[in-house]
């Protein structure tokens, strides 16, 4: 029996947009095909909902009701005051900046300079030189019509290539600033390769300025980590209290690669970061840890699929959150362990402080293991600030405001102590930090 | 002066009396102990003299320098000069030690409205107790008792006393699971915190802490009340005739 589908306003809107925009959008006639591929995928299969396993916590096809005005070449006027302001603690860091402004490549605010080995430039060009092929729509399984819809409306982001062996002098700081009143669409897409034995640190921020419109982004990032090399990849997703964040992030792991990554998720109405990382190649370890605090009705997702698909490989996930009034935090955690994975060790954690009665987390560990040699562990906690701890630091003389910031902050810290560089790590704590305030008061 | 008058105290969600009327008064530069056997009530004493938030006063007072303080919240009553060193001190992951220490001293010296200390005044301060308790550099840069054996600890908590400057310390069973050597070292740095401005009351079960710490009274707590006072040689004969005399009822348990 087939079902006619029905078609919500928001999906059948953003199908009609794609007609009327897509002669504005970068890329040659082969991008435009795959592009208007993409479209006729995403009308087939809507926005995900409860009802598909992977989407049960977070529903698009109920909270995404309106189809809102893709941004194109965009040129809303930016300072760079404006920008360090929005950037909180990352803009201490000395990188090599490369500056989107509602989704197009600014660069008078941008500040890449020159390493050798390093290849860094806004996605769009190389969209106009394209020969549109499968790889302009990555696969990752429960993703299909989020990615489908970010390759038909895709604007921009960074190309970035490091060379084999490079060990890059100054992180990358990939910014993209929400900017203007009106509630816009932004479609980014990153492209990050790293070569056999390089080093590098990215840096992913997602900003939004005072005063930004509600708004929506799907925003992907695909990063292929080479044989031997070292990657740190940070993301923050900061976009703004009215603002929807759905966002894929596809990495790949080389034999012996190292990848560390980070995420921190405040004050933005929905989050999903959908991240999927698989390992090609033997005795690689990837460590993904984050932070996520939600106030208000926020909603922050969480889902997570570790692919162990060979031998000897190393995941260890840490997630800490921290949820004050009606906030919603959402973890799934998968970790596959295919059949010739064996010696495959991943542990994986993640755990809520819930500072209000009103909160809910939801976790969903999922472990698939098809090796027997196999060591894998998984946990998920939710609890209230320990009230032995706040009398033992009352009864010192410690205000209960200042206990409890205390406690919260040494409980986030615990992740953040997952990032190595002190630099790095002082800038993602003053921000945690900033945004606590707003969670305990 | 610390008074206690007639004190009744029971957990805040059951009914059970703990405390069934302690009145006790111990006055400034005097140090009292409290000796009694588990289950008697010292421990409910010392935390409703803090002001922890599980228990109930439902008759009686505590009165510090002629001021109640049940109404106080503990860090209000830790204000006032009364600091309570817990038997079973709290680990705290992630707050390093020294973090602490100057968050609580520093929130104190506010509320007596004293001038905070600098940076180079407060290291200074902990130093030199961190050096007289044996507490190592590294002890005060891990996060606050996080993996420290039971000695040190005890001597962390002393350490706060010393560095919180509290005119009432209470100590509850500060002696328990210490060897001697550290019950001597943690005495000593009580014996160097007494003065004719300080008030303590030093809560144990056994005599022995009491040979370094020589209390001018001696109370005995038993069944939520206490059962006999005296001199500092009603200790000694505590640890001859035991404690069965003030508890027929209960049978004496580990």
């Amino acid at each position: 029996m087939t079902v006619a589908v029905t078609r919500t306003k928001a999906e059948q809107a953003y199908s009609e947009s794609f007609e009327a925009v897509a002669q504005k959008l970068p890329g040659g006639r082969a991008v435009a095909e795959a592009r208007k591929a993409a479209i006729g995928a995403f009308a087939g299969l809507g926005f995900p909902h409860r009802r598909i396993e992977e989407w049960k916590y977070t529903d698009l096809r109920s909270t995404l009701k309106e189809a809102l005005p893709p941004a194109i070449a965009d040129a809303t006027r930016v300072s760079v005051a404006d920008l360090e302001a929005a950037l909180g603690g990352l803009a201490e860091l000395d990188a090599h900046r490369v500056v989107f402004v509602n989704g197009t490549h600014r660069p008078a605010l941008s500040s890449a300079g020159r390493e050798k080995g390093l290849e860094i430039g806004p996605l769009a060009f190389a969209l106009d030189r394209s020969a549109g092929d499968a790889s302009i729509r990555p696969s990752a399984p429960g993703q299909e019509a989020m990615i489908a819809l970010n390759t038909a409306f895709m604007t921009d982001g960074a190309l970035v290539h490091v060379a084999k062996g490079v060990r890059l002098a100054k992180p990358l700081l990939l910014i993209f600033v929400r900017a203007g009143k009106e509630p816009r669409l932004l479609t980014t897409r990153n492209s990050l390769t790293i070569g056999s034995g390089a080093e590098a640190t990215i840096i992913e921020a997602h900003v939004a300025l005072p005063g930004a419109g509600a708004g929506q982004a799907n925003a992907l990032s695909e990063i292929a980590v080479g044989d031997d090399a070292g990657v740190v990849h940070v993301k923050c997703t900061l976009e703004g209290a009215g603002t929807s964040h759905v966002a894929g992030w596809l990495a790949t792991l080389g034999a012996k690669a190292r990848y560390r990554a980070f995420h921190l998720t405040a004050g933005t109405a929905l989050v999903r970061n959908n991240l999927l990382a698989t390992f090609r190649g033997e005795d690689a370890k990837l460590d993904i840890s984050g932070c996520f605090l939600g106030r208000d009705a926020e909603h922050i997702d969480t889902t997570l699929v570790v692919d162990h698909a060979v031998p000897g490989c190393e995941s260890r996930e840490l997630f800490k959150g921290v949820l004050a009034g009606k906030a919603r935090g959402v973890f799934q955690g998968k970790v596959i362990v295919r059949p010739d994975a064996q010696k495959t060790d991943g542990k994986q954690m993640a755990q809520v402080l819930m500072l209000s009665e009103d909160a809910e987390f939801d976790s969903k560990p999922e472990l698939e293991i098809y090796a027997d040699d196999v060591v894998c562990g998984h946990g998920s906690t939710a609890a209230e600030l320990d009230r032995n701890l706040l009398f033992y630091m009352r009864a010192r003389g410690v205000p209960l405001e200042v206990a409890r910031r205390l406690l919260i902050e040494s409980f986030v810290g615990e992740a953040l102590d997952k990032v190595e560089d002190q630099r790095l790590r002082e800038a993602l704590s003053a921000m945690t930090v900033g945004r606590l305030s707003g969670l305990v008061a | 002066m610390l008074e206690i008058k007639n004190l009744h105290v029971k957990l805040a969600d059951e009914d059970t009396e703990i405390l069934k009327g302690v009145s006790l008064a111990v006055p400034k530069g005097q140090v009292h102990a409290i000796m009694g056997p588990n289950g008697s009530g010292k421990s409910t004493l010392a935390y409703v003299l803090a002001g922890r938030e599980d228990y109930e006063v439902t008759k009686g007072d505590i009165l510090w320098n002629g001021e109640s303080v049940l109404e106080m919240e503990p860090d209000e009553r830790a204000a006032k000069g009364v600091f309570l060193a817990f038997q079973y001190p709290m680990e705290i992951p992630g707050v390093a030690t020294m973090t602490f220490l100057r968050t609580a001293v520093n929130a104190l010296r506010k509320k007596r409205g004293l001038a905070e200390f600098t940076t180079p005044e407060f290291l200074k301060r902990v130093r030199a107790e961190a050096a007289a308790l044996g507490v190592s550099d590294e002890m005060l840069k891990r996060p606050l008792n996080v993996g420290f054996s039971g000695g040190e600890k005890k001597r962390m908590e002393i350490l706060q006393m010393a560095m919180l400057e509290p005119s009432l310390c209470v100590m509850d069973e500060t002696d328990s699971g210490l060897d001697i050597d550290a019950v001597r070292i943690v005495s000593e740095g009580v014996n160097r915190l007494r003065s004719k401005d300080r008030a303590m009351l030093v809560i144990t079960h056994y005599q022995r802490l009491l040979t370094y710490i020589v209390p001018d009274k001696v109370h005995v707590m038993a069944g939520g009340a206490i059962q006999k006072s005296g001199g500092k040689e009603l200790a000694l004969e505590l640890e001859e005739t035991g404690y069965t005399e003030f508890s027929p009822k209960t049978p004496a348990h580990a």
